[in-house]
């Protein structure tokens, strides 16, 4: 043995003065690195619930679970994700797939208990020490995997539109429809947005899987307006779709239309094996717009004898009097329209209730009514000279055009709003070769229409000019002509937290002379064929009906629905008060609907 | 000794097919290499240009292109830069000639990806004993169609009282409920 082996033992020693490596109990936390994929953070105010992130959890670690003080509302299914920590790997799918970015991780990775339940917990609710923590894993900037941006649609240039009524859109090819329909997360918020709360998801997924005739099957179910819809849809689905907070919405309406458009009219019958057994009972419907026929749709498939009375030549409505063909095609309303009828639906044209029929008669005739007239007097411009022949209503050049009659606009036009029936007249007399000023009162921002309506009419060469309020309207030199004064407005803040209000400045007016004025600032409904007796069972608001569930009112045989009984006004909504109804009829007339 | 990483590409270009090269960050080159001249290529590199350590190897499942990327780190002490060397192998055919001639532990990434992913690299030392899965009995988990979720499901069970809850149906049952009756 040698020296050294006998001292070397001793060297250890030396180290018992320095300052060691490892640590003392208890133990100094050292804070993880700033990227650290650490326990999950979740900013409550803008998560919304939407579940992807217990979708894409490949360890099944996430449940989405009420959370106090959180109710459902529009976007937002009040859900909130909770993790099971005996399950997590910290793969950080969830973060990165999250919709609205709310789902974080801090840099925190220490925590001790004795009771295994506490690692289940809902992050960003329950009271955790890492709550609002600075660092942490997050999303990189440009790092997604879901695709932000829609695919997009090919469409007529803006100076190839003015020269037709040809159809805008051009709809998607099969590819791009898939394309865009991978983009859905299936989450379902859309669904409750949706006033007549079509299965959107499910929809959706047939457009990826190409299986178009059970994408049929599945609108019908809540739709049979599915091919207008497809196209003229005011798609609030889109407003609330979690995709669209990180990038664009998903295009809905264009999916629905990717499968309407692949299916032949002539076997909707086949695929949608809608049979009629005649149940004896006689349903009337006024109006043969999209509620009155969407009732009767709903109701001859259970059977009901249906008799739609119209005031006009063609059924439509709105859609086909106030929707110009390059929007809504005619063929295309006419396929949704002529397949509700080939189910034996009667439509009696030219039929007015206080004119052709009475109001009496049908409330004596028939099992059940629903009224769905639509609105169709157009509001008053309140304005001195209003009454001039040149004032011409919105209503009335777009019903004019439907019809193939020339409304006569001539080349200089000032439309006044700032609504769907608004941009249309300006479009409609655009491709009637006028120059279009539209005047609204509000900025372009407030104004109602849909932006997609207000960006085409803006490229066809509308100019708009906005906080501009008529004053007067008087004749011109020449007879053919009118001139409008108009002042131009500040928008002043509501001391009541509404909107901004137009204010009048009464030293900025203009005065300019146009070949028409198009009004279009609204419209109403008239009631007026309705029997004082049966009126004052009735009730009314605002000169509209105010249905109580189902659609039913205190009158009860008779059912209200579409723009003259709802606050929406649009086709949708129609829609669903024409399918409503439908239920509520039915369970009227089975005896289940207990007034 | 050590050219900088464009002149050595630029130089091996000469004699192998070398495509998609990126200059991912100054000390990293990312480039792709045929599988049949692959090691042949990391070779080179190692012997020729100084990139004598093999930092780790892994692979990229690209389910949908039918492929893996295979990714070898090769790094050069001297120069301080990285080379990765990508090699794209038939997904369906996971074979690739072995490596652990050139540094004995490559074997141990070889047989961790022998038993992630199936790649077969013959000759390789013990390519077939358990790695860190014992008894593994179904398709290699890492794999991307193997169903993690669905496997975990099976074999375990949920802590209890673990609920969730649909939104769609959630949303409905609150905020429209008599919308939903059948016709």
């Amino acid at each position: 043995m040698s020296l050294k082996d006998l001292i070397s033992p001793f060297y250890v020693w030396q180290r018992a003065f320095e300052k060691p490596y490892t640590q003392k109990h208890p133990i100094q936390e050292r804070p993880g690195a700033p990227r650290y994929r650490g326990f999950h953070v979740n900013v409550l105010e803008e998560c919304v619930g939407c579940g992807t992130c217990e979708t894409i959890c490949q360890n099944h670690a996430i449940d989405m679970v009420q959370v106090e003080g959180l109710e459902p509302k529009p976007g937002d299914s009040g859900l909130r994700p909770k993790f099971d920590y005996g399950r997590c790997c910290w793969c950080a799918l969830c973060v990165d797939i999250c919709t609205t970015r709310s789902l974080r991780m801090s840099n925190h990775y220490a925590w001790i208990t004795e009771d295994p339940t506490d690692f289940n917990f809902i992050a960003g609710a329950d009271n955790m020490s890492w709550n609002g923590e600075e660092y942490g894993y997050r999303r990189d900037d440009d790092y997604h995997l879901l695709r932000g941006e829609r695919v997009k649609m090919e469409m007529l240039a803006p100076e190839e539109g003015l020269k037709s009524f040809e159809e805008v859109m051009k709809g998607y090819t099969e590819e791009q429809a898939k394309d865009e329909a991978d983009r859905c997360v299936e989450c379902g918020l859309c669904v409750a947005t949706c006033p007549a709360h079509m299965s959107i998801p499910d929809y959706i997924k047939t457009v990826r899987e190409g299986d178009y005739e059970k994408g049929l099957r599945i609108l019908y179910e809540t739709n049979p307006f599915s091919s207008t819809c497809g196209r003229i849809c005011t798609h609030r689905c889109e407003e609330v779709c979690p995709v669209g907070h990180q990038g664009e919405p998903l295009a809905i309406r264009w999916l629905k239309r990717a499968i309407v458009d692949r299916v032949p009219r002539e076997r909707y019958r086949e695929i949608l094996g809608d049979e009629v057994v005649e149940n004896g009972k006689q349903v009337a419907i006024v109006g043969a717009g999209p509620g009155g026929l969407s009732a009767a749709y709903y109701l001859r498939r259970q059977g009901y004898g249906v008799t739609v009375f119209e005031a006009q030549a063609r059924a439509g409505g709105m859609l086909r009097y106030g929707v110009p063909s390059y929007r809504l095609p005619d063929n295309q309303l006419d396929k949704d329209i002529e397949y509700i009828r080939s189910l034996g639906v009667e439509v009696r044209f030219n039929t007015c209730i206080g004119r052709e029929v009475q109001f009496a008669e049908l409330i004596d005739d028939y099992d059940a009514v629903f009224m769905a007239i639509g609105l169709n007097v157009p509001s008053s411009l309140r304005v001195k000279g209003e009454d001039h022949p040149r004032v011409l209503s919105g209503l009335q050049v777009l019903d004019d055009v439907a019809s193939d009659k020339n409304p006569g606009v001539g080349k200089n036009v000032a439309v006044i709003g700032g609504g769907n029936v608004a941009m249309d007249a300006a479009r409609v007399s655009r491709r009637m070769g006028a120059n279009v000023t539209v005047l609204y009162r509000r900025r372009i921002a407030d104004m109602p229409a849909d932006p997609e309506e207000i960006h085409e009419s803006q490229a066809e060469g509308c100019t708009f000019v906005t906080q501009a309020i008529p004053v007067e309207i008087k004749d011109a030199d020449n007879p053919d002509q009118v001139t409008i004064v108009w002042g131009e407005a500040e928008m002043v803040a509501d001391e009541k937290g509404g909107r901004p209000r137009p204010v009048l400045q009464e030293d900025r007016m203009h005065e300019e002379t146009y070949d028409c004025i198009i009004s279009a600032i609204g419209q109403g409904g008239s009631l007026d064929f309705i029997p004082g007796d049966y009126r004052d069972q009735i009730e009314f608001k605002w000169g509209k009906f105010v249905p109580g569930d189902y659609q039913q009112t205190a009158l009860q045989k008779l059912f209200v629905g579409g723009d003259i009984a709802n606050n929406t006004a649009d086709a949708i909504s129609a829609i669903e008060d024409g399918h409503h109804a439908a239920r509520g009829i039915h369970k009227f007339l089975t005896g289940e609907l207990v007034a | 000794m050590s050219n900088d990483p464009k002149s050595i590409i630029e130089e091996l270009s000469d004699h192998y097919q070398i495509s998609e090269i990126k200059e991912q960050k100054a000390d990293l080159l990312l480039l792709k290499i045929p599988k049949e001249d692959a090691v042949q290529f990391i070779r080179e590199l190692r012997d020729g240009q100084n990139y004598t350590h093999l930092a780790f190897m892994t692979v990229i499942d690209y389910i949908e292109s039918g492929i893996f990327t295979l990714t070898y780190m090769l790094h050069n002490y001297a120069a301080h830069h990285n080379i990765a060397v990508h090699v794209d192998i038939d997904r369906e055919q996971t074979e690739m000639e072995s490596i652990h001639e050139l540094w004995v532990h490559a074997a141990t990434y070889q047989r961790e990806l022998r038993e992630m992913y199936g790649i077969r690299f013959p000759g390789s030392p013990r390519l077939d004993d358990d790695f860190c899965l014992e008894g593994w009995d179904e398709i290699p988990p890492m794999r991307r169609e193997f169903d993690t979720v669905s496997y975990s499901r099976e074999r375990f069970f949920d802590r209890e009282g673990r609920i969730t809850t649909d939104p769609r149906e959630h949303m409905k049952q609150i905020m429209y409920p008599i919308h939903t009756d059948n016709d």
